[in-house]
């Protein structure tokens, strides 16, 4: 088999838990695989819907921007980056300081200014990206790393499965944020840094679900069959494990994007990862602390803005897993 | 039967142990991952970043940062278990004085906050339970899921500027009226006298750390007005915790009393011409509580990171602020301290939760 056939393999696979047929009223009995399973529910149910459509506006915007500000910023024209902003983010302007949420300016003073006279709106505009890719990658490559490890520890057991398992245990001992806390700091300020320490503490949920996965799907008949039939370890794993293991996973992560918004957001509340004049949500809302509570949408709404996305991530996590019936454990 | 006790007692405090010297080790790989020569730890333990090169030395001779590797890692658990983690680069003081004035005070807060979060989760988790899928059931499920997707300094804010600046119904910042003088710590232990001599240093530590939050603190020293004043500005922000923390043990109080509601002894009850509300709040709820207790841990090391931020932004002076001042300040052995010692406190919480997991569902130490 070759690596175009284990990828076809992983974007067409039909998973023995996501194919399980959901009965509705007047609807005839229909199979689905894959994402396909999923999005046919969420799209039908209306608060799902309306999760599904503002993250995809979240992330289509995080892209467009995103592509905008690394553009800017290799070619060094940083303007290119609030080219489609109401106003320039990092721009002080202190005749405009303080202004409470008012129409003006329609739409830059929709959420109001800090105290540099900047526009709350375009600020938190700006700094999407950023928790986009925090929120994609982190949990992607934890996904990615707790694959490998995970499976493998559980298909094979023995001693790897042990010292896994103990790993893991002293990993998920202390709180997530308060290890991101030591070791971003340790690393050094700047986004990079945050990141690093996000995905270092991230992947041994994974690891014990993949490995729970694995643990269950090795004594199951498909698998003894291709055993039998002379098919090697990795073969096994790459055909049947991994593909299997992976819908129930997809249900945990989409709850789980809003778990890295949400300690990213706090890392940079406590004054980690981009320091000013770049914005980050997390860090305008602690920026608006000492103005508190007079102006008080300088605090607030970046954490309304958090929550909103969060929510939604919740939202979208929540039905899928009951889609799939049943929550994951570890 | 009390020799399964005592098997599961031994099996679980061995794996309490064997958790945080790995914990340890982790700390320790990670933070000589980050700086691989004695001279980058020892710009670590220095605290600036413009040390100069003889005070390096005399730091890496003091601690000790080019001996072997393995032999540094002995050094470093002794020196945990013995309550040395260092000296504070800022303050100049050892860290575990800083640590042992300030723990106490987020402890209360935390242990606070869980309570608020189990009595309200408990709550709403057998509400949304006994009115399974009809609309008071979604509303309890929409609550949780907004409470627990809010960022925590977020439910802060709000609380603080609807109960404190707009109701004025309790005082925003602060542990308690600074006018009032912090309890004096509590000295002299008259019943102590009674004990044997080799156990009263032991117990005058333990009186001494259960007497070291504030509000026990004033209790004791019968200074009712402190005790009240810090009452006031204790309910805030443990509130804030509590709400974002309360969903998780919603969810598992309305399955598990879901799952008992099915039982055969349930059936029994409604078929004995009990009334519903005897029934669910009786003697289901009664069954469905004991998984709450294998949520304790988690809950408090969800509370103890939430309390990083919420006594930043109440301006209560415990670990949490110390935290963020150390993280301003970029002193890394206070950080490192910090880690281990929440480490050590949430492995305490696990051993308590399965402790009393044990005690109350005796099926659990047959396993």
């Amino acid at each position: 088999m070759g690596f175009k056939e284990i990828v076809k393999r992983f974007l067409g696979y039909r998973g023995t838990i996501a194919t399980a047929t959901v009965v509705k009223e007047g609807e005839e009995e229909r199979r689905l695989s894959g994402y396909r399973f999923y999005l046919d529910y969420l799209i039908k149910d209306r608060v799902a819907a309306v999760a599904l459509a503002i993250i995809t506006l979240f992330t289509a915007w995080s892209i467009v921007e995103g592509i905008l500000q690394y553009v800017g910023f290799a070619t060094r024209h940083r303007a290119l980056g609030w080219a489609l902003l109401p106003s320039n983010p990092i721009a002080l302007n202190f005749a405009e300081s303080l202004k409470p949420p008012s129409l003006s300016h329609f739409p830059a003073y929709i959420f109001g200014t800090n105290f540099s006279g900047e526009s709350i709106l375009s600020r938190l505009l700006y700094a999407a990206p950023k928790d986009a890719l925090a929120a994609y990658l982190v949990v992607f490559s934890g996904i990615i790393i707790g694959m490998l490890v995970g499976t493998f520890a559980g298909y094979f057991g023995g001693w790897a499965d042990e010292v896994l398992m103990r790993v893991t245990d002293a990993f998920l001992a202390l709180p997530g944020l308060v290890l991101a806390i030591a070791l971003s700091v340790l690393l050094g300020a700047g986004y990079n840094s945050v990141l690093i320490s996000l995905i270092l503490i991230w992947w041994p949920t994974y690891a014990r679900f993949f490995r729970a996965q694995a643990l269950s799907l090795k004594s199951r008949g498909f698998v003894e069959a291709s055993k039998l039939s002379g098919q090697n370890s990795l073969m096994i794993i790459l055909r049947h494990i991994f593909p299997n293991s992976v819908d129930p996973v997809i249900a945990y992560a989409a709850l789980d994007f809003g778990n890295v918004i949400l300690t990213y957001s706090t890392l940079a509340f406590l004054g980690i990862g981009i320091q000013p004049p770049y914005p980050e949500w997390g860090s305008m809302s602690s920026n608006g602390l000492p103005y508190f509570p007079q102006n008080w949408w300088w605090a607030i709404i970046p954490g309304l803005v958090i929550m909103t996305v969060v929510v939604c991530f919740t939202l979208i996590g929540d039905r899928m897993q009951d889609l799939i019936g049943g929550r994951l454990t570890y | 039967m009390q020799i399964s006790i005592l098997i599961y007692l031994v099996r679980r405090v061995i794996n309490a142990v064997v958790t945080l010297l790995l914990l340890i080790f982790l700390i320790f790989v990670l933070v000589h991952t980050i700086a691989p020569t004695p001279v980058a730890l020892a710009r670590i333990y220095c605290g600036s970043p413009h040390c100069p090169p003889a005070e390096l030395q005399v730091i890496i001779q003091q601690y000790g940062l080019s001996l072997p590797l393995p032999v540094q890692f002995a050094h470093y658990v002794v020196n945990i278990f013995h309550g040395n983690f260092g000296t504070d680069t800022l303050y100049k003081v050892p860290e575990l004085q800083v640590i042992g004035e300030l723990l106490p005070i987020t402890l209360e807060l935390v242990i606070t906050g869980l309570i608020f979060a189990v009595i309200i989760g408990l709550f709403t988790g057998s509400i949304a339970a006994a009115n399974r899928n009809n609309p008071v059931d979604y509303t309890v499920k929409a609550v949780y899921l907004v409470t627990w997707s809010a960022p925590v300094f977020l439910v802060g804010f709000i609380l603080q500027l609807f109960l404190a600046y707009e109701l004025k119904l309790l005082p925003p910042s602060g542990l308690a009226n600074p006018t009032l003088g912090n309890p004096s710590p509590v000295t002299g232990y008259p019943y102590l006298s009674v004990v044997p001599q080799p156990l009263q240093g032991w117990l005058s530590g333990l009186v001494r750390a259960i007497t070291s939050p504030p509000l026990i603190a004033a209790a004791v020293d019968g200074d009712w007005r402190f005790f009240v004043s810090g009452l006031h500005h204790l309910v805030l922000p443990a509130l804030a915790i509590a709400i974002t923390s309360f969903g998780v043990v919603t969810r598992l109080t309305r399955a598990s009393m879901i799952d008992a509601l099915d039982r055969d002894y349930v059936k029994l009850s409604f078929m004995k011409g009990l009334s519903k509300n005897r029934v669910v709040y009786g003697t289901a709820f009664r069954n469905a509580v004991i998984p709450i207790i294998t949520l304790i841990a988690l809950l408090f090391g969800f509370s103890t990171a939430g309390a990083v931020v919420i006594e930043d932004i109440f301006q209560y002076h415990g670990m949490g602020y110390f935290t963020v001042q150390a993280i301003y300040n970029l002193d890394y052995i206070a950080i490192l301290a910090i880690t281990i010692v929440v480490g050590i406190s949430v492995i305490a919480a696990n051993l308590v939760a399965d402790l009393l997991y044990g005690w109350a569902d005796p099926r659990v130490r047959l396993e």
